[in-house]
């Protein structure tokens, strides 16, 4: 089928305009990251022997290393709230409920940075042991290393884990309370028997965009001196001045991030006969008391505080000190792009992933599934190397338009995409459709086939049914996807770092020049409004939670 | 079909965003991979002096690539660095136009410059050696070579190899006792390291006031910036440590520069060539200085007071453009030895 949509589109014999446009947005979406294999496809001059035999077994250890440390992290955090405040009733549980989604709006490089200030050397925690115990000097005592595989573990899942929180969340409400009930009966343990078995893929879904994240991180990795593929792919790039090794080092990070797709790609496969009919009652929490009211809090607290209100906190001490640069006209500026670039892309990539998804699920063939779904790869890439593709492919496009230009029309075209926020948008779009499409395919796993089905055969057209039909049944986790786009892109650095027009900065941008020589006292006003702007939209990810799992 | 217009309209909305205005034509255009705070102040004085008005796009990394992808239609007249391995990446891609200039030719020494005329150094920065005030066996380190001594086991702090400050460093001692020396140099200093390599320049210095370790490699601006920083803190870490410029005895202290070129498919090329020359200009010079604590590569420009302070010293004049040829090898001994 898939052939045959293109043989009708591109010769022209049948026009099937909804297939076309579904493949014309994944053509787009995949164009960088074939430019990326292009790029590593070249000679790497011999430079692998000398790899082999020096770093990258160190850095595929990091990198395995991390990624575990970060995965457990992240499930303990994540899995234990979600069960507690959905299996318990206990004072403020439902605001414990938003609170557990704050770590979202903190970029990891932030979180990295307030906390190597708050545990060095001359911060309070180590000035206070100090003063305590009577010790001058750092070789006196011994203090656990922050910037450290351990620290970055640990600082990463702080902030990740709501990835997960989501997820579990959503799947243990959805999950009908006879099925406790029988758990009850066969005298097991309800969360060991029943719940995690059920939530598993959708653990597993929030997992793999919080490893793809940790795979593709640079920011932490580089400040805390920590080797993985993600450091190597720029110790070879920038120190050895060899792009096509770099690349081909992002490609082997590709065969790490290809295993965890597939790992999604199977538990999806499951979710589809653990997907349970909306009208069964979701588990009434149990209430409790006394003790197990303030170990609930303790354990709903510990990522709250570690994730969100102490660096928040740090931030907040350095303005208060006098430390940080004021607001000033500039900020303001860099704010209104960071919100015009975020929106813009939140809509984009909800826009293309319906479109794609749809096509796909009710007009579609194998082939076209799996290609849309390869589509949302770009989340596996470091910044800067998807940056390095999207520059590529159009920088060409924009050259073989202005040949077209003054050959055919004698016009002078000075370029389109280089010269505005264009190419920006299109990288974040390449690198966040894994989370917009995410989103809306969990939408539409959650609707009968029937429904869809019913309505084919009352005479509805492709168009109508997605309008009418699919889109009001997901919105709610086409909104959720469209909030989660937002906030990663107000975090995003390294590639409106690269990518932007002259005199434009984002906050993160404008953070990042003071970051860069670790004087991200001066930055912390900037920072907190990017933590701000993400708080926003993350409490109202919490409404629509709400909304999908209790109407 | 109340939607269509919904989907128009993010479509429009996308549309709108992409031609945004363009940079007017008779501005100068500058890619930069100096921070825009350190910058800005030249920007000022020039559109001050010259009436253009000037756009910049800093990052830190990719900008090669980024004008290479743009091609001819690329809007970048100027590019400036501060590193010249990166600055070497633009003349080797082929990105640079030649500068036919008497005035920089003149004004800059021969081995700061590009024998091809693509690329000019502003400003030179010194690879010293802080050591701390506490200790005084520190003060008879002499060379850079001294630092794998074993005397100085658990002593030494650094930021990590391949940050290129350490790798040009790497490469200078590369030039001056080829591969084997300085892979063994290399080896031995690690070994002295007192803790993980991490941190910036700034990060060493604190270090040796925290009692960490006693000598660091640092360049010299940071403890300039330290010295006269704001903060109290700050000012105490200087306080804490001399400053020792190596190899006086025989070939000087490694040096690295900031440096620029002008773009090879520059569409303003006249002005581009003028920007150079105000960098090298006595006001731009003395702006280095004032701003970052960089020596101007200018002889004849007087040093400021403070500069003037820390001494004279006497340079390694290799030809800075064999650092970048140099960098590559340097970073595989990074990598065999894991500094």
């Amino acid at each position: 089928m898939f052939s045959q949509v293109i043989k009708d589109n591109f010769l022209g014999l049948r026009s099937n305009g909804w297939q076309t446009l579904a493949l014309l947005f994944t053509l787009v979406l995949l164009a960088p990251i074939v430019a990326i294999f292009y790029v590593a496809s070249g000679n790497s001059e011999g430079l692998w022997e000398h790899l082999i035999d020096s770093v990258i077994p160190r850095y595929v250890l990091n990198t395995l290393g991390l990624m575990l440390g970060v995965a457990i992290v992240s499930l303990i955090f994540g899995v234990s709230t979600a069960w507690i405040v959905v299996k318990y009733d206990f004072k403020f549980r439902r605001v414990f409920e938003w609170l557990l989604l704050l770590p979202a709006a903190i970029p990891a490089y932030l979180i990295a940075y307030t906390y190597a200030d708050f545990l060095e050397f001359s911060g309070p925690i180590q000035t206070g042991i100090r003063w305590l115990f009577g010790w001058e000097k750092a070789t006196d005592y011994w203090f656990p290393e922050i910037r450290s595989l351990p620290g970055a573990c640990i600082l990463m899942g702080a902030v990740l884990y709501p990835y997960v929180y989501v997820m579990a969340r959503v799947s243990f409400l959805l999950i009908p309370s006879s099925f406790f009930d029988v758990g009850l009966l066969a005298n097991r343990n309800i969360f060991i028997a029943v719940a995690l078995p059920i939530a598993r893929p959708a653990i597993a879904a929030g997992l793999a965009l919080v490893l793809m994240e940790t795979v593709s991180d640079f920011g932490v990795v580089e400040y805390f001196a920590i080797e993985t593929l993600t450091l190597g792919i720029f110790n070879v790039w920038l120190g050895m001045n060899n792009i096509t090794a770099a690349a081909q080092i992002a490609c082997l990070c590709f065969v790490f991030i290809i295993l965890l797709i597939a790992m999604e790609v199977i538990s999806r496969a499951r979710q589809k006969f653990a997907d349970t009919t909306k009208k069964s009652k979701s588990i009434s929490p149990t209430k409790l008391s006394g003790l197990k009211v303030a170990g609930c809090w303790i354990v709903c607290c510990l990522p709250i505080i570690i994730g969100f209100f102490l660096p928040v906190g740090v931030l907040l001490g350095f303005i208060v000190k006098g430390y940080s640069v004021d607001l000033n006209v500039e900020l303001g500026a860099a704010a209104l792009n960071s919100l015009l670039i975020g929106i813009s892309v939140a809509c984009l990539v909800l826009f293309l992933s319906s479109v794609m998804l749809f096509t796909a699920n009710y007009k579609g063939d194998f082939l076209m599934r799996r290609l849309v779904g390869l589509a949302s790869i770009g989340y596996a890439f470091p910044g800067t190397i998807l940056a390095i593709g999207v520059v590529s492919v159009f920088g060409h496009l924009d050259a073989a338009i202005a040949g077209i230009f003054s050959n055919f029309f004698n016009l002078k075209y000075s370029g389109w995409f280089g010269s505005g926020i264009g190419l920006i948008i299109v990288a974040c779009v390449v690198r966040f459709q894994a989370v917009g499409y995410g989103a809306v395919s969990r939408g539409l796993n959650q609707i009968p086939k029937n429904v869809v089905e019913a309505s084919q055969l009352l005479g509805a057209n492709f168009f109508d049914r997605s309008v009418k039909i699919v889109l009001p049944m997901i919105r709610l986790s086409i909104l959720a996807g469209g909030l989660l786009v937002f906030v990663d892109v107000m975090k995003e650095l390294p590639m409106a770092l690269l990518l932007r027009p002259f005199n434009f900065e984002t906050l993160a941008t404008y953070l990042y020049q003071f970051a860069k020589d670790e004087l991200l006292e001066e930055a912390a006003l900037p920072a907190l409004m990017i933590v701000i702007t993400g708080v926003i939209p993350v409490i109202f990810l919490n409404y629509t939670v709400n909304r999908l799992t209790r109407t | 079909m109340y939607k269509i217009p919904l989907s128009m309209s993010l479509l429009g909305l996308f549309l709108g965003l992409i031609i945004l205005p363009t940079v007017g034509l008779a501005d100068l255009n500058i890619y930069s991979h100096r921070q825009p705070f350190l910058i800005s102040p030249f920007i000022e004085a020039y559109e001050k002096e010259s009436g253009t008005k000037v756009n910049i796009v800093y990052a830190s990394k990719g900008l090669a690539q980024r004008l290479q992808a743009e091609g001819e239609l690329s809007p970048a007249d100027v590019i400036l660095t501060v590193d010249i391995a990166r600055l070497s990446v633009y003349a080797d891609k082929d990105l640079l136009a030649v500068v036919q200039s008497s005035l920089l030719e003149n004004s800059i020494p021969p081995h700061l410059r590009d024998k091809d005329n693509k690329w000019f150094a502003f400003s030179k920065r010194a690879r010293v050696i802080a050591v701390s005030k506490q200790s005084s066996d520190v003060n008879n380190i002499k060379d850079y070579e001294d630092l794998s001594n074993k005397e100085w086991e658990g002593r030494i702090c650094s930021r990590p190899g391949s940050h290129v400050y350490n790798r040009a460093l790497l490469a200078s001692i590369l030039h001056a006792h080829g591969y084997e020396k300085a892979k063994k140099w290399a080896k031995s200093l690690r070994d002295n390291f007192a803790r993980r390599p991490q941190g910036n320049d700034r990060a060493q210095v604190k270090a040796i006031q925290e009692g960490i370790c006693d000598i660091a490699i640092i360049n010299h601006y940071y403890y300039g910036k330290l010295k006269f920083s704001e903060k109290v803190e700050h000012r105490s870490w200087a306080d804490n440590v001399d400053i020792i410029f190596p190899n006086q005895g025989n070939r000087g202290t490694h040096i690295n520069i900031s440096g620029g070129g002008v773009a090879k498919h520059s569409k303003n090329k006249k002005e581009a060539v003028k920007f150079l020359e105000f960098l090298i200009s006595d006001k731009a010079q003395e702006l280095y200085a004032s701003i970052n604590f960089e020596y101007p590569v200018r002889t004849d420009v007087p040093l400021s007071e403070e500069l003037a302070s820390w001494g004279k010293f006497k340079e390694d004049k290799m030809p800075i453009g064999k650092i970048a040829v140099l960098a590559p090898e340097a970073q595989k001994i990074i990598d065999v030895i894991g500094w």
